[in-house]
């Protein structure tokens, strides 16, 4: 998928808000699909919020607007203890209607005639009577669609929904029929006077009073009210139910039970009184519809798990949690003040997989995430490599034809006659350079973009080199431990990366100068891997002689070649199961590289002579000090090896831009060398100290080493000083330190300008702004360096450009340019048929030249001519 | 095996009785000519009270019964020294039955069908036992075996109704009671029972019929229920006069539903609401029931539309009759009836009838508490003189309590001057 579909993965690993999203409804489905596997839990954990607050929120006064009369022992010394007779229910029914109560409600099963014993069909007729008689009058049933011994009768069904944890906490929606809907809400719709019929879109949510049982709702006993019936005290029952809902619980209780969210357990019938109280006092739940349940869970999980992708890993934690824990207090505040009941369970049970899963899902994707910002990083190299060299073409153009343009009009100036047509070619010149100039700045500004795409990559993929003390602390003894000496942040970062992808089986790239500490970091990959056990085999391919190559690397069998007395294993087969480790991979030959190719891509080769091939399984680590990317540009490394190479790419810092470690380093080879020499450890001045942090250290670490041996070698005291480390003043002082080269002369202002162009990266433009000149100015000395450079390295143009450039990130640009400016100075002397005539020319087409500069290009000019006589007595 | 005589049916009839309440409330009411018993849908005339003898069936009528305690010691007595005497059983499970002691009733009356197995009555003995113990399968399949044996038997169809309808099989009781009327036309009870079982199955024009019959017979339920169809019209045409007529036919018979339903009405005839169109129609009921009363005695002078013919036939020196019909006019609003009913009260008629008839007293009171301002005066009167009853003055005037003072002023004062000079 990921290859058949490589963008959108690409997309998707890079759009926080996808994963987000992603991971949101995934972990919101699966919450909402455990409730197939807990329903009971899962329901406690929903209503957790509305069961507590129903338990303990201060009680409310009971709703006066309704009246239960329930049995009571004189009333069933009366009537019995069994069901009562039909004749007393009518009797009940009447007097509560003549009282003026605004709705009837009988607890009584309509289902069967009366027994002789209870009065028989007189009993049924009078019952019979008073339904006629009373409209408001419903009945409790037991099931909607319980039958009916007369069909006039209004009739409610106590049917109550029990949630899996087997609490009640509403009424079915769904058992409303057109004849009979729950009892409690035809009740309330009939003291309401409303005579549409029953709808209602979603279940019915109680709110209980009190603890949910009878006791806290008003009652009646039922031997009063008969005792007001027989007295005919109208007044009395008047004031007891005038007005009211009546219900008359009089029929024993069932065997149902309905649990409470109180704890507490009541029959289905005192459900529906405590939601008919609800009602009657307009104090609704609202429910949380499965919209608004859906909704509310994919946005608590999607942003919990936008929080933990976009931030630091712990900053995310927190702030997830907290949204998390937030949500709970929002749920109580929402039920307590908007009485809305919001659901628990998914979003918290689902906020939880988004904790877990999030923080798994970052693990699982961080090396592809790695990979694909450096592919990207790469990418943008790439592209901003060759747009800098069309700039530098462009700029070299436009240089040229301005020194073509001033040539062109100092010859207008000198011949009158051939005004005209060299004016004509002033003006296509001029032409030539707008639109160069044009196209120059066109590069210019895709540079710049393709710059700041680079950077924010640079910066997401820096982002975590923000480590706390601590985890500095932790990390420098564990560098300490692997012979890692440092304390700089950036390379304790660049360690803590290097120790995650070491777990991973991602072949491992390092760059960096000779002397950087290549080795050491690969060992440590070694020893921080799952492979630590096993062999480590560090080979130096520049060392290898080429003849060798694959016998040292693949092993030989017996007879494979002359020489090849016995079998022998070669390198990558010492190193089965554990790490080869292949230095100065950049000096590989071209014939080599697609061998080693084969191996990494294959983890298999046939030993020299063999016809069976070997497999292994070995982690690669490479490394070099040369830049492959410009390798591959130059054709002298292959593309798919590089590839092959960059799993993990780790570009270890030189010396001077991690000073901070001198004194460190100092002190540890002091104390190293002493203990060799077994001599006592001597100590460094201040100002060694400082001499050797000013330093710039082109050998880096191994060439601090070898100072350092060198001057306790050559000290006899206890005290190395300044002068005993014996540095090269010129190196360490000087405009850019670093940047100087031995090379040229120092003559006033060079040093300035260069060391101005090597922090611009060579770029002329910005070079002139930094120095308020004009760009025409900073290109002819340049181009003057640039020549001396030429002269000194001989004419071999990448020393010079390494000479000019300082840092090999810029030898490219600089070759480009010097190669441009030797070009163009072939181009003007080539006319010319000897030196002197050449030079005349010169003159004037590099009039702008400072003379120290123009001797180099004299020097230039005469060992062409010289050549060109040599080869031309050669070729007679 | 011997085979039961009459004993057993007499005591079956008492049963039968004890086990329908209709049946037994009847034999406890006063007896009326039975010429009055005949339907007369037009005639209003006041209640006649139902021979004990048209309501039950001839051979179901008890005898007079000595102590049920001396009789079981009795019948114990004979049953031990003749184990085989089957009618000494039946006897005595009757009288255990009478005694409350059901289980022993049962074992007697199944050990006297053992002896005899193909006495029908005896297993309707059965099963009015094993009705009163409500297992109703067990009494259903005993007369049902009663039928078998004696397809005749009404009083095994009546009983089998009951079971019926007690299981929920309304059909089947149906049919049941159609069989014991059939068997027995002049069975009141048959039809009350029938007419219930068709009213709440919803056949209210059948229902009132047979109904009305039942009433005719004397059965006061029935005429209660018959009085509640003529209201709303169920069965029958709404006629409230025929509702009046109907509950006091059954008031008269200590129907209280009938007595509280007529209170009612003649609370919304003297509501004060004059607007209120009840208030009229009750009025009208009344009326139109008071003339009626006329028709029974067409021979009497009616002097003008508002004359009281109770008050006639006392000016005609039928005291014995026109008590009756003065209270019933009385009742009935009828102001004339009224004023003759407090003078009656209060000074009796010649020695015909006695002053403070408590008949008369219980007409005032009734007639105050449902809001008769007459009555009302007549009441505070009765109490604070003390015209047959204690002197309480505290009574009389809580009658008084809502009256306008203009009205009760000369009545107080009569009291105060009592209390001066008693």
């Amino acid at each position: 998928m990921t290859r058949s579909h490589p963008s959108l993965w690409r997309r998707f690993l890079q759009s926080i808000p996808l994963q987000a999203a992603a991971i949101g409804l995934l972990a919101s489905s699966v919450a909402a699909l455990s409730w197939t596997a807990a329903p009971s839990l899962l329901a406690t954990l929903d209503w957790s919020i509305y069961d507590f607050w129903t338990t303990y929120r201060p009680m409310q006064p009971p709703d006066q607007s309704i009246v239960i009369v329930t049995r009571d022992p004189a009333a069933e010394e009366l009537f019995g203890s069994g069901t009562w007779d039909r004749a007393v229910l009518a009797g009940f029914v009447m007097a509560a209607h003549e009282a003026g109560a605004a709705a009837i409600g009988l607890d009584h099963q309509l289902s069967r005639a009366s027994p002789a014993q209870r009065g028989g069909p007189a009993s049924d007729a009078l019952f019979e009577e008073a339904i006629r008689t009373v409209p408001a009058l419903i009945l409790a049933t037991a099931k909607a669609d319980a039958p009916l011994l007369f069909d006039m009768a209004r009739v409610g069904h106590l049917a109550v929904q029990a949630d899996p944890d087997r609490v009640v906490r509403s009424l079915p929606a769904s058992a409303v029929t057109e004849t009979a809907g729950p009892f409690a809400i035809v009740l309330y719709q009939t003291s309401q006077g409303a005579t549409a019929p029953i709808t209602t879109g979603s279940n019915v949510l109680i709110h209980y009073t009190g603890d949910g049982t009878l006791k806290a709702l008003p009652t009646l006993d039922a031997s009063a009210v008969w005792g007001a019936i027989e007295q005919r005290d109208a007044e009395r029952l008047s004031q007891w139910f005038g007005g009211k809902a009546v219900v008359f619980a009089v029929d024993p209780a069932g065997p149902d039970v309905a649990l409470l969210p109180t704890g507490q357990s009541a029959p289905p019938l005192v459900v529906h009184l405590h939601a008919l109280a609800m009602l009657l006092s307009a104090g609704s739940l609202t429910a949380s519809s499965t919209a608004v349940r859906v909704v509310l869970t994919l946005a608590l999980t999607g942003s919990m798990a936008a929080l933990l992708l976009s931030r630091k890993r712990a900053a995310g934690l927190i702030s997830a949690t907290g949204v998390l824990l937030l949500y709970l207090p929002s749920a109580v505040g929402a039920l307590a003040w908007f009485h809305l009941v919001v659901p628990i369970a998914t979003p918290v049970f689902g906020g939880l997989l988004v904790l877990i899963g999030t923080t798994v899902w970052t693990h699982l994707t961080t090396h592809q995430r790695v990979r694909l910002m450096e592919q990207d990083m790469l990418r943008l190299q790439q592209e901003a490599s060759a747009v800098r060299e069309a700039l530098v073409l462009h700029e070299t153009r436009t240089e040229t034809l301005q020194d073509d343009l001033a040539a062109a009009r100092g010859a207008a100036a000198e011949s009158a006659g051939q005004q005209e047509a060299l004016v004509r070619t002033a003006e296509q010149l001029r032409l030539q350079l707008a639109g160069v100039q044009s196209e120059e700045e066109e590069a210019r500004s895709r540079l710049a973009e393709l710059e700041r795409q680079l950077h924010s990559l640079r910066a997401a993929a820096m982002e975590p080199v923000v480590l706390g003390d601590a985890e500095l602390e932790r990390l420098q003894d564990e560098c300490r431990r692997l012979g890692i000496i440092s304390q700089d942040p950036a390379l304790l970062t660049l360690y803590r990366d290097l120790k995650k992808g070491a777990r991973a089986p991602l072949t491992v790239l390092l760059l960096g100068e000779p002397g950087t500490g290549k080795e050491l970091f690969a060992r440590a990959v070694h020893r921080l891997s799952p492979r630590s056990d096993k062999t480590f085999i560090a080979v130096n391919m520049a060392a290898i002689s080429p003849d060798l190559f694959e016998s040292e690397l693949f092993g030989h069998t017996k007879g494979g070649f002359t020489g090849a007395t016995s079998d022998r294993r070669g390198y990558f087969e010492l190193a089965d199961h554990g790490t080869i480790f292949l230095d100065e991979i950049g000096d590989l030959r071209l014939d080599h590289q697609s061998k080693l190719l084969r191996v990494l891509q294959e983890k298999s080769f046939y030993r020299v002579g063999a016809t069976r091939p070997t497999t292994v399984d070995v982690r690669i680590v490479a490394a070099t000090n040369r830049d492959l990317q410009r390798g591959v540009s130059e054709g002298w490394f292959r593309e798919d090896l590089y590839f092959r190479l960059t799993g993990l790419v780790f570009r270890l810092p030189p010396l001077r831009e991690r000073t901070g470690d001198i004194p460190l380093l100092a002190a540890a080879f002091l104390t190293d060398i002493a203990r060799q020499l077994g001599r006592p450890m001597p100590s460094l001045s201040n100002d060694a100290v400082q001499a050797l942090t000013s330093h710039e250290w082109r050998g880096n670490v191994r060439e601090l080493r070898h100072c350092l041996e060198q001057a306790v070698a050559l000290t006899d005291g206890l005290l190395i000083g300044k002068d005993s480390l014996r540095l090269d003043r010129g190196a360490a002082t000087g405009l850019g330190r670093g940047k100087g080269t031995p090379l040229l002369p120092e003559p006033a202002g060079d040093a300035a300008v260069l060391a101005c162009l090597r922090r611009h990266a060579f770029d002329m433009q910005a070079t002139a702004r930094a120095l308020c000149w004009d760009r025409s100015t900073v290109t002819q000395r340049l181009k003057g360096l640039c020549f001396q450079a030429l002269v000194e390295s001989d004419g071999d143009h990448a020393k010079a450009a390494l000479v000019i450039a300082g840092d090999p990130s810029h030898q490219r640009v600089v070759e480009l340019k010097l190669m441009d400016y030797h070009g163009h100075l072939l181009s003007v002397i080539e006319p010319y048929a000897s030196a002197d005539e050449a030079l005349a020319g010169c003159k004037r087409r590099f009039k702008n030249l400072a003379d120290r500069h123009f001797a180099h290009v004299e020097t230039l000019v005469r060992r062409y001519f010289a050549s060109r006589a040599e080869g031309g007595r050669g070729a007679s | 095996m011997r085979q039961p005589g009459l004993g057993p049916c007499v005591l079956l009839g008492a049963m039968l009785i004890a086990a329908c309440p209709s049946l037994a409330q009847q034999a406890e009411e006063p007896g009326t000519p039975a010429e009055d018993s005949s339907p007369e849908h037009e005639n209003l005339a006041p209640p006649p009270v139902p021979a004990l003898e048209e309501q039950v069936l001839p051979d179901l009528l008890p005898e007079e019964q000595p102590d049920p305690i001396l009789l079981l010691g009795e019948l114990r007595g004979a049953v031990r020294s003749a184990p085989d005497r089957v009618d000494e059983r039946f006897k005595l499970a009757q009288t255990l039955y009478q005694l409350g002691d059901l289980d022993a009733a049962l074992d007697e009356c199944r050990a006297a069908l053992a002896l005899a197995p193909e006495t029908a009555r005896g297993h309707v003995q059965l099963g009015v036992l094993l009705m009163a113990k409500q297992d109703w399968r067990s009494a259903g399949a005993a007369m049902k075996e009663a039928v078998r044996l004696d397809p005749e038997l009404a009083q095994a169809h009546y009983a089998l109704g009951t079971i019926h309808y007690s299981l929920g099989n309304s059909k089947a009781a149906i049919e049941a009671y159609r069989r014991a009327i059939d068997l027995h036309p002049d069975f009141p009870d048959a039809r009350y029972r029938l007419a219930l079982v068709l009213k709440v199955t919803n056949q209210y024009q059948e229902a009132a019929r047979l109904m009305e019959e039942a009433a005719e017979g004397g059965v006061g339920q029935a005429q209660y229920f018959i009085g509640n169809a003529y209201r709303q019209g169920q069965g029958v045409s709404k006629d409230l006069a025929r509702t009046i007529y109907w509950w006091t036919r059954a008031s008269q018979f200590g129907q209280v539903r009938a007595e509280e339903a007529l209170s009612h009405l003649r609370r919304q005839a003297l509501t004060r609401d004059e607007h209120d169109r009840r208030r009229g129609e009750a009025r009208d009921a009344f009326r139109r029931y008071r003339e009626g009363l006329w028709e029974l005695y067409p021979g009497t002078g009616r002097p003008d539309t508002d004359a009281s013919l109770g008050v006639t036939l006392l000016a005609e020196g039928r005291a014995d009759e026109a008590v009756p019909i003065l209270l019933a006019e009385a009742y009935a609003l009828s102001g004339p009836a009224h004023e003759a009913v407090a003078r009656l009260y209060e000074h009796g008629e010649d020695g015909r009838v006695q002053p403070f008839d408590p008949r008369l007293r219980r007409y005032l009171e009734t007639m105050a508490s449902d809001g008769s301002v007459p009555a009302k005066k007549a009441a505070a009167r009765m109490y604070g003189l003390g015209l047959g009853v204690s002197r309480d003055p505290q009574k009389a005037k809580a009658f008084l309590k809502g009256l306008p003072k203009q009205e009760v002023t000369a009545v107080l004062d009569e009291i105060s001057a009592s209390s001066r000079n008693p």
